[in-house]
């Protein structure tokens, strides 16, 4: 749930033409991103993301658009998170893991949130779920603040990190709240990554001890020349950055691009490797199922090479998109 | 209730999985697979590869072909310790309670994890109550993720000896759709139906008229039942290989 924007009057930059991403500027260069929903993206996106150079990612739970109304809902798409879409990722070479958790909105059906908590235990164990998440607040409702409490205890007693998601309305305020709890819910900041942050959140957030993502979204959070800017002022140290691209207007490029903004405009490569790779690992290595040797290699040779059901039918793996022709 | 005997594969699995783990791993693996206390025994499955790692077991010769005298067609080579370990809960459960042993797992299959779906599908053959998984083998087949895929396919015996034709044609089907190996098909050769070489070579001339290839097995399965002088004739047709 990282985005509620509106879809109407979309506000065009305004400035002339945008310089062009040259990927060579990032060649060579390891992108995690730890915040992507790629349910929502199609298989281009896996492919540029990987020919950008991004080796691992994290998918967090989140709301699909629209409310389920049942628990199977809620469980199938966990299910997918561990299961198909991680199989999805590994046939590009991306390593897929995932956090698992019941998002603010969908807490408000406390009928259905209370079934959820129940399901949960099921999948936090599980390989590859590297934290709980994303949880917190969205209309900073008393559901909402049970739930979000609930979560953080599992979270805790599961030794999972934990991925906030912060609102967009009232957002200060909300993030102050979602730490302020995560403190009185017994949590080591350190083991708490605060999404969404801004120029406006940031500093408390790092005062305080825990980890600051970053999204970079198209005009509704924040844009990657401002990101510049927090990191020439706040350096790297606890700060991440995600695209936390989804089904809305979004850039599953967003870390690859910002990478080569931050070394066009001077930042250090230390830096640069630190926001759009190395904490995000650090972070979420906590939950000790991140392995950076299943980075870029698939262990599974037998799902790379035999057990290609997206690449079926004898299809070279690439297709020449310029090519009227489709064989 | 096992069809086979279950105690000596319990005996022989401890045996591999005791050399093949650490003292701690193994102290805490052998006092699991209490079925009837399902958080547990949930949570063992669930943990395992926490417990045991993930490197390929290795076995000796002799005991390749112990498993093989225990429970015919069952093959564990090329197995990691979370998978053995995994299915080696299963060979541990109490089966009494059937209505409830076959509850349990099938909740497995529905929030299972990838390689978790692995083991799921290989422990098919040393099942209690092999019938009651006939529907859930050819659901599996319905995967797309290839790993599970394989281990319903691959050196596994249970889809040749219970599946029905129809579900039986499908894996062939599927099998070569996803460009899996048929030669590590369990039971290829055996399970060969008219039905299924109708399909074959249905499937030969949709693939020709596209200007595409097809595999030699698909071949190799059909000549037995139609002939080598129609393969000849289609191939020529349809400029196939």
């Amino acid at each position: 749930m990282c985005c509620s924007h509106s879809f109407e009057n979309p506000p065009y930059p305004s400035d002339a033409k945008p310089e062009t991403f040259d990927i060579s500027a990032v060649k060579g260069m390891k992108f995690f991103d730890p915040h992507v929903h790629m349910t929502s993206r199609t298989t281009d996106d896996y492919q540029a993301m990987a020919d950008a150079g991004v080796v691992a990612l994290i998918e967090p739970a989140f709301w699909l658009g629209q409310p389920r109304t049942g628990l199977d809902s809620f469980r199938d798409y966990y299910s997918s998170l561990i299961g198909w879409e991680r199989f999805r990722s590994s046939q590009f070479g991306i390593k897929h893991y995932c956090t698992i958790g019941l998002n603010s909105r969908e807490a408000n059906n406390e009928a259905l949130a209370e079934q959820v908590m129940e399901l949960l235990p099921l999948f936090v164990y599980k390989e590859g779920v590297v934290g709980v998440g994303e949880i917190g607040f969205d209309d900073q409702t008393a559901a909402e603040e049970k739930y979000y409490r609930a979560q953080l205890d599992l979270a805790k007693e599961a030794g999972l990190p934990v991925q906030v998601h912060t609102p967009h309305r009232d957002k200060k305020r909300g993030t102050q709240r979602s730490m302020d709890i995560a403190i009185e819910q017994g949590l080591d900041p350190y083991s708490v990554i605060i999404d969404h942050n801004n120029e406006e959140t940031v500093k408390e957030v790092l005062d305080r001890g825990f980890w600051a993502a970053f999204t970079i979204y198209p005009f509704t959070k924040m844009g990657n020349q401002r990101m510049v800017e927090i990191v020439k002022q706040y350096g790297s140290e606890r700060i991440m950055i995600n695209s936390a691209a989804d089904w809305g207007i979004s850039d599953p490029l967003a870390v690859p691009k910002t990478a080569a903004l931050m070394q066009q405009q001077g930042i250090s490569l230390q830096d640069i490797e630190l926001v759009t790779y190395r904490n995000a690992i650090t972070a979420f290595a906590q939950s000790g199922q991140i392995d950076e040797a299943d980075f870029g290699v698939n262990i599974d040779q037998s799902a790379k090479f035999a057990g290609n059901s997206i690449l079926r039918g004898g299809q070279q793996p690439r297709i020449d998109k310029s090519s009227i022709i489709i064989s | 209730m096992f069809g086979y005997d279950v105690q000596a594969l319990r005996k022989l699995l401890s045996a591999i999985l005791q050399q093949n783990n650490t003292a701690d791993a193994w102290t805490w693996l052998s006092k699991q697979g209490d079925i009837n206390n399902v958080a547990a025994f949930n949570a063992a499955f669930v943990m395992m590869p926490r417990k045991t790692g993930k490197v390929v077991v290795s076995i000796t010769s002799e005991q390749k072909a112990q498993l093989n005298t225990i429970r015919p067609g069952f093959n564990i080579a090329g197995w990691t310790a979370e998978r053995l370990g995994r299915v080696f809960l299963f060979i541990q459960a109490d089966a009494k309670y059937q209505e409830h042993y076959i509850k349990t797992i099938e909740n497995l299959f529905l929030a299972g994890e990838m390689k978790e779906l692995v083991a799921l599908y290989s422990a098919l053959p040393v099942l209690a109550y092999p019938e009651s998984w006939i529907k859930r083998c050819a659901e599996g087949i319905r995967s797309n993720i290839g790993i599970v895929l394989e281990a319903i396919m691959y050196h596994n015996p249970y889809p040749s000896e219970h599946l029905s034709e129809d579900a039986w044609n499908q894996l062939v089907m599927k099998a070569i759709f996803t460009e899996k190996d048929l030669g590590q098909i369990t039971g290829l050769q055996e399970r060969n139906n008219p039905e299924l070489v109708r399909i074959l070579l249905d499937h030969a001339r949709e693939r020709g008229a596209a200007g595409r290839t097809v595999v030699p097995e698909l071949w190799q399965l059909s000549e037995p039942i139609v002939g080598a002088a129609a393969i000849a004739d289609l191939k020529q047709q349809y400029s196939l290989n």
